[in-house]
This record gives C-alpha cells, structure tokens and sequence, in this order.
C-alpha cells in the first residue's frame, strides 16, 4: 500500500497581468521584444555594485508576471541609479529604465515607497521644493546677493488638486 | 540669440547658491537675455517624484513649461534634473502618447494650455548650440592654462538620447569642448560615461560608483573634477568625504559646477564663485588661478 507523503509546496503567485498594469507603458517600449541579450547589463552601474541586481533579470519577471518580486518592500528597484545605460544599449528598444520606473510607480500605489522616497515627495508636494526650505538658506542667499527665493506657495498642491495654475 | 526663464530648481539655489550666484555672472558677461520668473515650483525631480507617479511628474512639468511660456521664454536650467525632467515632459505632452492624453485633459482642466511652442534647454547645451563654443572662448580673459580637468557629463545631460538630441551618449564632446574653451585641458579617462552613482538607494552602488570614477580621474592626473549638475556635485564633493570614511582613504579632488569654471576664466576669483564652502578645498586649483 502506498503512504501518501505530504509535501509542503510554495507556489511563486504570477500575475498574468502584470505587464499590461505597469503605468506609462507606451514610453517602455515593447517589452515582448526583448529576447534576454544582457546587452543592458555591462554599463549598467547598479549591477557592478549590487548582486541582486540585473535588469535583463528584471525585464524577464515582468514578462513572467512575477510581480511578488518587484511589487515589494525594499523592492531591489530602488538599487537602480537611472543612468539610462540600459536603454541606450538596447538592441531590441526595450527601455528596462522605464519598466523600472513604472514598477516604482505600482509599489507607490501599494502604498510600498521606502520611507525616504516617500518623505521626499511628501516635502515637494507640501513645500514646492526638493529640501527644507530653512533660514540658513535665506541667510546664504542673502549674502551672496541673491534674489529673494519664495517656496511654499502650494503651488505643486493646487495644480494636483485642480484648483488653478497659479 | 533666444530669449530665456532661468529656472533654478531646488538644490542650487537653497543648497549650492555659489553655482548660481557664479551662473549669473557668466550670463551677464555672454550678455544672455535671462530672467527670473516668479512661480516655478520644483521641476519636479525625475527620480523619486516620477518614480511616485508619472501622471503628477507630467502634471507639476507641464506647468512649468506653461509658466515659461506665458512670459514668452524658453527654460534655461543649471541642473541636469530638471533639464532631463522640463525636455522629458515636453517631449512626451508634445508627442501626445496614452498617459500624455490623460495629463493633458488634466491641464485643460486647469487652464494650462500647452501649444508645443516652449523650449527647454540645459545652460550648457545653451552655450554650445545656441551662442558656440568660439564666443565662449573669447570672453575668457584669464585663462586657466595649464590646469587639468576630468568632466562629468551626468546621465541626464545627453540621455534618453532620442529625447534629448544634444549629443552622443556614450562618447560626447560637448563638455569638454566647453571645458577647453576656458584655457583647461579635458582629459580622457577610464569609463567617463559612467553614472555618479547618486540616485541610487543602495549605498554601496552609490558610494562605489563615486569611487570608482574618483580613481579613474585620479589615475590620469585630474586637479579638478567638472559637472553641470547639483546632485552629481554633492555626489563627488560631500560624498568624497563619505568615500574617504567607509573606504579610509584619502580623495581630495576638488569639484566645480562647469559654470563656476567658466566665471573664473571670465575673471572672477575663487571667493567670488564661492569655492571656499566647498567640502574639497580647491588647493591645486587656487595655484593655477591665483592672480
Ligand atoms: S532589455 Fe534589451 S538589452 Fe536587455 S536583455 Fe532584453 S533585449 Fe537584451
Ligand atoms: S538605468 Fe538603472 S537598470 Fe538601467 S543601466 Fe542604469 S542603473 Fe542599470
């Protein structure tokens, strides 16, 4: 008589529609041409200096639908430098950069942003500036002669909201 | 001669004000037809803000560009992000793709109307394409003889390529024709396209990167490094400090804005270009333009 033997078995999740999700998918260029080259790969700075990545790698999950992987905390995306190397170099006029870019974009509306990227953006949207607008800087400004430099405004809130160009 | 906005962004004017301040000089010494226009927000940055959201990215550039346009001017930036993310963003509201569409009706909505007709332009391409190398070399009237310099074009300067149509991306001579326009040698070096690193989350890209291309400039006998941009200049200048802690080393190669380089061969002294609140102190350099 046989014994069953159970077997614990993790399935990857893969999302059929991964691809076809990822925003700003007319700029990416046609994915399904890429035919796994590594052309991308011997300029590409992020994968000189970090193991984990590789954006022919990242351009075959995508295909796969293996978004678990990227759709992630400390998604390796972030590795990325956007140097455009990738782009450039490819033969095919797949934009691995851009598929990068869109893949942050779904882990923004995961609500999965390292805290640094999502403090930044928070401090552009509430200030209209990339840092704190501080009294040092006004200081530094003003002895160097420099005009008066105005942040603060909403200026970047209202134009999101729709309530005006000004 | 075309008629320009100076659009500042954030990090020159309320990190690095020497860059701008050195810039103004240098427009008025072209006699360029700049001013300022009050209202441009941040442009936005095409790393984390675009990777937040394309739609807002193509929402906050359009108008900007709109606001340049109202005042009859083209863009003239100092920083290679926001002339990548003001040219990217033209490109693709002018072109008129999908997400383009959406962002668009978005800006009606708003009374932004864009008619194509703004441009966008770093001040470097500015100088190359618009007023030619020659007249730059001319108003040079202390030449920097004799000091070796390495250039750092920065990404965002020539790529996406077929978007930014200035130059070739991986073997440009835009840069260092400027460079030698100011008297200074440009030296060939080992991988001169690569990246600074400074996008990048990951320190040991980052840091490793900036490394890297400190040791390539170093090998050839560089005494000054040149950019065209405020996030690859924190990456040499403040980061050289953190490459000497985490690898303990000793790099000291000082790091110019390509338009304090030029004010100083248009006569300026290194305390007017503000080199003194550098990190890297000018050392060699001051020796070559002490005067
Ligand atoms: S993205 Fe392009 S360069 Fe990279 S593996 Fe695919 S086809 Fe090759
Ligand atoms: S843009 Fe990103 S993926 Fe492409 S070569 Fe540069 S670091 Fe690598």
């Amino acid at each position: 008589m046989l014994t069953s033997v159970s077997r614990e078995v993790r399935v990857t999740q893969v999302n059929l529609n991964f691809r076809k999700s990822l925003s700003g998918i007319e700029k990416v260029g046609d994915l399904g041409q890429c035919f796994q080259c590594s052309a991308c790969l011997p300029d590409c700075p992020a994968a000189t200096f970090s193991p984990r990545f590789n954006p022919r790698d990242i351009v075959m999950r995508v295909l796969l639908g293996l978004e678990e992987s990227l759709v992630c905390p400390d998604s390796l995306v972030w590795d990325c430098t956007t140097c455009y190397a990738c782009a450039e170099r490819c033969p095919q006029g797949v934009k691995p950069v851009e598929v990068i870019t869109a893949i942050k974009n779904r882990i923004a509306e995961a609500g999965l942003l390292p805290q640094q990227v999502a403090g930044a953006v928070t401090n552009i949207k509430e200030t209209d500036r990339v840092i704190v607008h501080s009294d040092t800087v006004d200081r530094r400004r003003k002895e160097l002669a420099l005009p008066e430099l105005v942040s603060g405004e909403r200026l970047i809130q209202r134009i999101l909201r729709g309530e005006g160009n000004g | 001669m075309g008629k320009y906005a100076l659009f500042l962004g954030c990090l020159i004017p309320m990190k690095n004000p020497q860059i701008e301040k050195a810039a103004r000089r240098v427009f008025e010494a072209l006699k360029l037809d700049v001013v300022d226009v009050q209202g441009f927000s941040c442009c936005p940055e095409p790393w984390n803000f675009k990777g937040a959201s394309l739609e807002e990215w193509l929402l906050v550039a359009g108008r900007n560009l709109f606001l340049a346009r109202k005042n009859g001017r083209d863009i003239i930036a100092l920083c290679n992000g926001c002339s990548a993310t003001l040219i990217e963003a033209n490109h693709l509201l002018a072109e008129g793709g999908i997400e383009a569409k959406r962002v668009l009706e978005l800006l009606k909505k708003r009374d932004v109307h864009l008619d194509g007709k703004v441009r966008a332009a770093h001040a470097v391409e500015v100088l190359y394409r618009d007023l030619g190398v020659d007249k730059v070399a001319k108003s040079c009237s202390a030449p920097l003889k004799g000091l070796k310099v390495a250039v750092h074009y920065g990404c965002h300067l020539l790529r996406p390529s077929e978007i930014m149509n200035v130059d070739d991306p991986f073997s440009p001579t835009m840069l260092d024709q400027l460079v030698e326009a100011t008297g200074a040698e440009s030296l060939p070096y080992r991988d001169k396209m690569a990246c600074c690193g400074s996008a990048s989350m990951n320190k040991d890209v980052s840091l490793g990167m900036a490394r890297k291309k400190l040791m390539d400039m170093e090998e050839v006998g560089a005494q000054a490094l040149v950019v065209t941009c405020p996030a690859c200049f924190d990456q040499f200048d403040l980061g050289q400090i953190e490459v000497n802690r985490k690898f303990k080393e000793s790099h000291s190669l000082p790091v110019l804005h390509y338009f304090q380089l030029l004010a100083l061969a248009q006569g300026s002294n290194s305390e007017e270009v503000g080199l003194s609140r550098h990190k890297i102190k000018a050392k060699e350099l001051n020796k070559v333009i002490s005067r």
